[in-house]
Formats: structure tokens, C-alpha cells, sequence
């Protein structure tokens, strides 16, 4: 069963002149980091907002956690961290916490108990008695986060997590949802930083003018098939004069060399070859890209071929 | 529970905001005003005369007069006053809870949406109820201990208050629901108000419309708002033990209260946020 679960999954606003998401089919599965990206304006809240039964979709269906979205029933396991939420002001930490966890379906008794410890989570420990009206965004954005786990969920929706967090901040969010994700639970991330996303997520999707573009694991798209880097510790020279010789492309890259091949077979044949005559090899490292660069390339070249 | 959840945080809310506390602050001194200026005291046992500040007053008849009197400026005070502030007070809660941010949140909890707008009309008729039974229950204990006179009239005028209340209110959160400000819903809720009394005098002003048509417009004004009017009479008329000649317009206000609040529901069923 998948925790996530859409079948084009379509919506327009403005009587249609705006598509927010066009046939958008996706699963994701149990005990995963997911991550969706986009540009923005791509319909990445507009996803989770039809998922959560906020807006309606057009057309299509979906499911979470094996429930479809029009029964609000699976909510009480779900957490989410709506981009710019707001509780109301003259509450405090710990008042927030309470109040909107009551309305998951948390047991005040062990609300009590939850709540200072969800505090620590979020480094505001020293915050719970304190008006959220005097807290800065990050501090906000942190509230937002301990507000989505205190109904303990199995499945967490995060619209932009670390927006206005601070880089030490950050990393202890990802630990966060790294620890969350090995007790079992998935999550379900809308992220612009895409270096956050490469540390993070288990599988990727992109998204671009409510299209799925892009679907795979993070290793699936920073590497490059087919194309490795070779450091050799002397003879580029045979190398170049090799790879003319069997009609393979070689571009030169600070110091090393990137060599594209038909097959493995391919590239074995050329290490051979080098070996036979006497080149030493340090090291053949398929090639990777980071995931900024996939990224761009899938949004921009889509952007060319769309007509 | 959940739907409790929603309710106690509207409450709180409602708290939060400065004319609650000036209507707490007026009742609180309205009802040490019973407490302690008001000199109503049966002196000297059974068959002996009562002092209403300072001047004696011997016959137990006139004593209850003027205790239902006393009682019913309080209830006409705040049928008028009470639900006037009242409105203005609660007048934002609704659009407030609808902006981007904090309902979404809300539907992600496992709650209806019909739960959602329950939760907090109840809560605005909650505070208001709060508000209304703290002067009248505190001034009623006052004057019944002072003269032996116990007139559960008066506790029924205040569930006439929250009643009235409470028909407005549905009427707010409908226009909340669409046209999502607050100041807007109050302006069209107080012009109802303030019609109210025409609306009931409209046959004085038949002779002036230009045509029937107008005529049938004003009766079905009349028949379809609240009769705020008729309403606050029948509050008065409770305190005083008089005769009410109709229930009729309670009936046909309330009507038209569930009405709003099923319109509300059904146009937030359906809403993208
Ligand atoms: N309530 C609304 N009414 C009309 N159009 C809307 C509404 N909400 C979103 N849109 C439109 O739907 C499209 C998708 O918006 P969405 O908020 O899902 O984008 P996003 O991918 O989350 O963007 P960002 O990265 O900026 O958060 C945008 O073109 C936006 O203008
Ligand atoms: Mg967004």
C-alpha cells in the first residue's frame, strides 16, 4: 500500500484559466523521504493542499494513508506545516501546542507531557510560556514544525520546513527528519533548496506548470549514465590518443578526464586497453552532477521542447 | 472533544479582545452598583416597610414593581447595548479564522468543515452567553436576596439576549463566509437592526410607496429578517410577567438563524482556501 496515492489529479482556479496541476499521477511509498520540487508557481502547495481536502481538485482522485482525501478520517495520523501559517498571536508556545493538538485527537493528559519535550525538539524549550506574537520567523517557522508533529503522525506534510531557518538550524531539522523517517514515518516534503533535498529525500519528483516532469531517487539523478571521470597518476596522452582511436567522446576537466561510453563493456574495454599498455590508473568515478544542475536542465529544457 | 477544542480556543480568542473586557468591566460594576448603592432592605422582619435609597416604602406590591422595573433596565439595556457590542466584538472572528494560514491548518485537523464553523459560532455564542449570564445572573441573585422578590423572568430575558444574538450572529457568519470581512458583515447586521423597528411600522408607510410591488417587498422583508424589534418587546415583557401575545417572531427568527447558518455551512463545504 502506498502512504501517498493520486490518479490524475487535476486543478484549475479562476473557472480554468489556471492550472495548478494537470493530470498529475504519483505514489509515494511508506517510511520515505519525499521531496517534491518545482519552480515557483509549479503547484506544489496546491498538491498538498487537494491532498488535505483544502481545495477540491477538477478531476482526478487521490488517497492517503489508504483513505481518500474527502474523508478527513485519516487526518487525526497526518501533521502539516502549512507555508506561511499562522496560530493566533495572543497564545503562547505552550497554549498553541495544546490547543491545536486537542484538535488532532491528542488526549490532553498526554498532550501535557508531549509538549515540552515536542519544545526541545525544536530547540524553543526556554519558549513555551512566551506570546508567539514575540517570536522572530524562524522561531515561527520552529512552532509550525512542533505543531506538525503533535499528533506523533505517521505522515508528515512539510511546505517549505526550513524557510527562514538558520544553516545549524537546518541541519537539525534534516537529522530531525531523517530520525522520523528510520522510526517508520514518511514525509513528504515542498523544498526550493535543493542542496537540502540531495541530502535528504529517498525519491524526488519535479514539477513544472502542474506537470509531473521528474520522478526517481536523488542517486538516480545526480549521476550521469554512461559517463565516467578517470584520473590516471601519468600517460593522458594515451589515454586522448586511445579514445580517438575507438570514437569516444573525452572532455578535460581540472586535471581529470570524463569519458563517455556506449556500455560497461565499453568502458572495460578501454581500461584495458590502457593497462596493456603500461598506463597507471588512480581512480574511475562515475560521474556526477549535483542536483541544482539536474534540476535546472529538466526544468529548462522541458521549457524548450514545450511548444 | 475536538469540536471543544475549536469552541474553548473562539472563547479565548474572544478574550483577547479589548471590548470583552470593557462589557465584563460595565457588568461588573452594574452589579456592584446592585450590591452596594442600591439600599433595598427589608428592615425590622414581615410586616414592617422597606427602604429603596433611604425612602420607605411600605407595600409589598409596589416593591415588586419596582424590582421587575430595575430588572427590566437591565434586560432593555442589554438586549440593546449588550448585543450591540456584542456583534461588533465577535464581528471579526469568522473572517479572521478564514485567512490564508490559519484555516488551512484547521482542515488539515480531523474535523469537518461543518465542525469547523460550528465550533466557532458556538464559541462567539459561548462568550456572549458568558458575558450576558454574569450581569444577569449576578444582578438577579443581588435583587432577589435584597427583597425576597425571585423573578425568573428575568433569567429567561437573558436567554432572549443570547437567542437574539445568536440569529445575528448566523446572519455574520454567513456574510463572513462570503464576502469575508468583518466590518462589512457588521455594517449590513446593524442596518438590519436599525430596520427592524420600520419594518414592523410599515403599514404606516404604505401610503408613500409609488407602487404595490414595494408594498410586498416590505412584508417579505418583514417575514424573512429577524424581528429584533418584537424580540427585545418580548425580553422586557418576560422580566415584567406581562402577557405575550405571540411567540410567532421568535419562531420566524430563529427560522431565519438556521437558515444563515445552514447557507454558511453549505457555501464552507464547498470553499477553496
Ligand atoms: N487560491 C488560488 N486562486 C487562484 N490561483 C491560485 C490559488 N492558489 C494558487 N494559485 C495558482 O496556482 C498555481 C500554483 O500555485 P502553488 O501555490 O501551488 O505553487 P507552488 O509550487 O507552491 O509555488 P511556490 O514555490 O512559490 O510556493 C500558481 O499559478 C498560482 O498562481
Ligand atoms: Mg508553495
Amino acid at each position: 500500500m502506498y502512504v501517498v496515492e493520486t490518479d490524475n489529479l487535476t486543478k484549475y482556479y479562476s473557472r480554468g484559466k489556471i492550472k495548478a496541476l494537470e493530470d498529475f499521477t504519483l505514489q509515494v511509498e511508506k517510511g520515505k523521504i519525499f521531496s517534491l520540487l518545482g519552480p515557483n508557481g509549479a503547484g506544489k502547495t496546491t498538491l498538498i493542499k487537494v491532498l488535505l481536502g483544502i481545495v477540491f481538485p477538477t478531476r482526478g482522485s487521490a488517497r492517503i494513508l489508504g483513505e481518500d482525501i474527502s474523508n478527513p478520517g485519516a487526518h487525526s495520523r497526518i501533521g502539516y506545516l502549512a507555508e506561511n501559517h499562522r496560530f493566533p498571536e495572543f497564545l503562547t508556545a505552550n497554549q498553541v501546542l495544546f490547543y491545536y493538538g486537542k484538535m488532532s485527537g491528542v488526549e490532553p493528559a498526554l498532550l501535557k507531557e508531549r509538549i515540552p519535550q515536542l519544545l526541545k525538539l525544536v530547540k524553543l524549550e526556554n519558549w513555551g510560556d512566551t506570546k508567539i506574537r514575540k517570536f522572530s520567523k524562524g522561531m515561527m517557522q520552529r512552532m509550525g514544525l512542533a505543531q506538525a508533529l503533535s499528533n506523533d503522525p505517521d505522515l508528515l506534510f512539510l511546505d517549505e520546513p526550513t524557510d527562514g531557518i538558520d544553516p545549524v538550524g537546518r541541519r537539525e531539522i534534516r537529522d530531525l527528519l531523517k530520525n522520523l523517517r528510520d522510526r517508520g514515518k514518511t514525509i513528504f516534503l515542498n523544498s526550493h533548496l535543493l542542496s537540502e533535498v540531495e541530502r535528504v529525500s529517498d525519491e524526488v519528483a519535479i514539477l513544472k506548470n502542474g506537470r509531473l516532469l521528474q520522478k526517481g531517487t536523488v542517486e538516480d539523478m545526480v549521476s550521469v549514465k554512461q559517463q565516467f571521470t578517470l584520473q590516471l597518476a601519468e600517460g593522458y596522452d594515451l589515454l586522448q590518443a586511445l579514445c580517438a582511436e575507438l570514437a569516444l567522446p573525452l572532455v578535460s576537466q581540472n586535471g581529470s578526464f570524463i569519458v563517455s561510453v556506449r556500455d560497461d563493456a565499453q568502458l572495460n574495454h578501454l581500461i584495458d586497453k590502457l593497462r596493456e599498455r603500461q598506463a597507471l590508473i588512480r581512480g574511475i568515478v562515475p560521474r556526477k552532477i549535483t542536483l541544482e544542475d539536474f534540476f535546472i536542465e529538466v526544468v529548462e529544457e522541458k521549457e524548450v521542447a514545450a511548444p | 472533544m475536538k469540536l471543544f477544542a475549536i469552541i474553548q480556543l473562539t472563547f479565548r480568542e474572544s478574550l483577547a479582545r479589548k471590548t470583552f473586557i470593557a462589557f465584563f468591566g460595565l457588568s461588573t460594576l452594574v452589579n456592584l452598583l446592585f450590591l452596594f448603592a442600591l439600599n433595598l432592605d427589608i428592615v425590622d422582619g414581615a410586616e414592617s416597610y422597606i427602604s429603596l435609597f433611604g425612602k420607605e416604602i411600605d407595600q409589598a406590591f409596589e416593591l415588586e414593581k419596582i424590582v421587575y422595573g430595575i430588572e427590566s433596565v437591565v434586560a432593555v439595556g442589554l438586549f440593546t447595548g449588550g448585543v450591540f457590542m456584542s456583534l461588533f466584538a465577535t464581528s471579526s472572528l469568522i473572517p479572521a479564522f478564514l485567512e490564508k494560514g490559519s484555516i488551512d491548518l484547521l482542515i488539515s485537523k480531523p474535523l469537518s468543515r461543518f465542525t469547523i464553523l460550528a465550533g466557532r459560532y458556538l464559541g462567539a455564542v459561548a462568550i456572549v452567553a458568558f458575558n450576558v449570564f454574569y450581569l444577569v445572573g449576578f444582578s438577579w441573585l443581588i435583587l432577589s436576596f435584597k427583597t425576597g422578590v425571585w423573578n425568573f423572568g428575568f433569567l429567561l430575558s437573558g436567554v432572549m439576549i443570547v437567542l437574539t444574538y445568536a440569529i445575528l450572529y448566523a446572519l455574520m457568519a454567513f456574510l463572513g463566509v462570503t464576502i469575508r470581512s468583518g466590518p462589512f458583515s457588521l455594517m449590513i447586521t446593524y442596518a438590519i437592526l436599525f430596520f427592524s423597528p420600520l419594518l414592523l411600522q410599515r403599514e404606516a408607510i404604505y401610503a408613500l410607496l409609488s407602487g404595490k410591488f414595494w408594498g410586498y417587498l416590505l412584508d417579505f422583508l418583514y417575514h424573512f429578517l429577524p424581528k429584533t424589534t418584537e424580540l427585545g418587546n418580548i425580553t422586557r415583557m418576560l422580566v415584567q410577567h406581562a402577557d405575550i401575545g405571540s411567540w410567532l417572531p421568535v419562531l420566524t427568527s430563529l427560522l431565519f438563524g438556521a437558515l444563515m447558518l445552514g447557507a454558511a455551512s453549505m457555501i464552507f463545504k464547498r470553499k477553496d482556501f
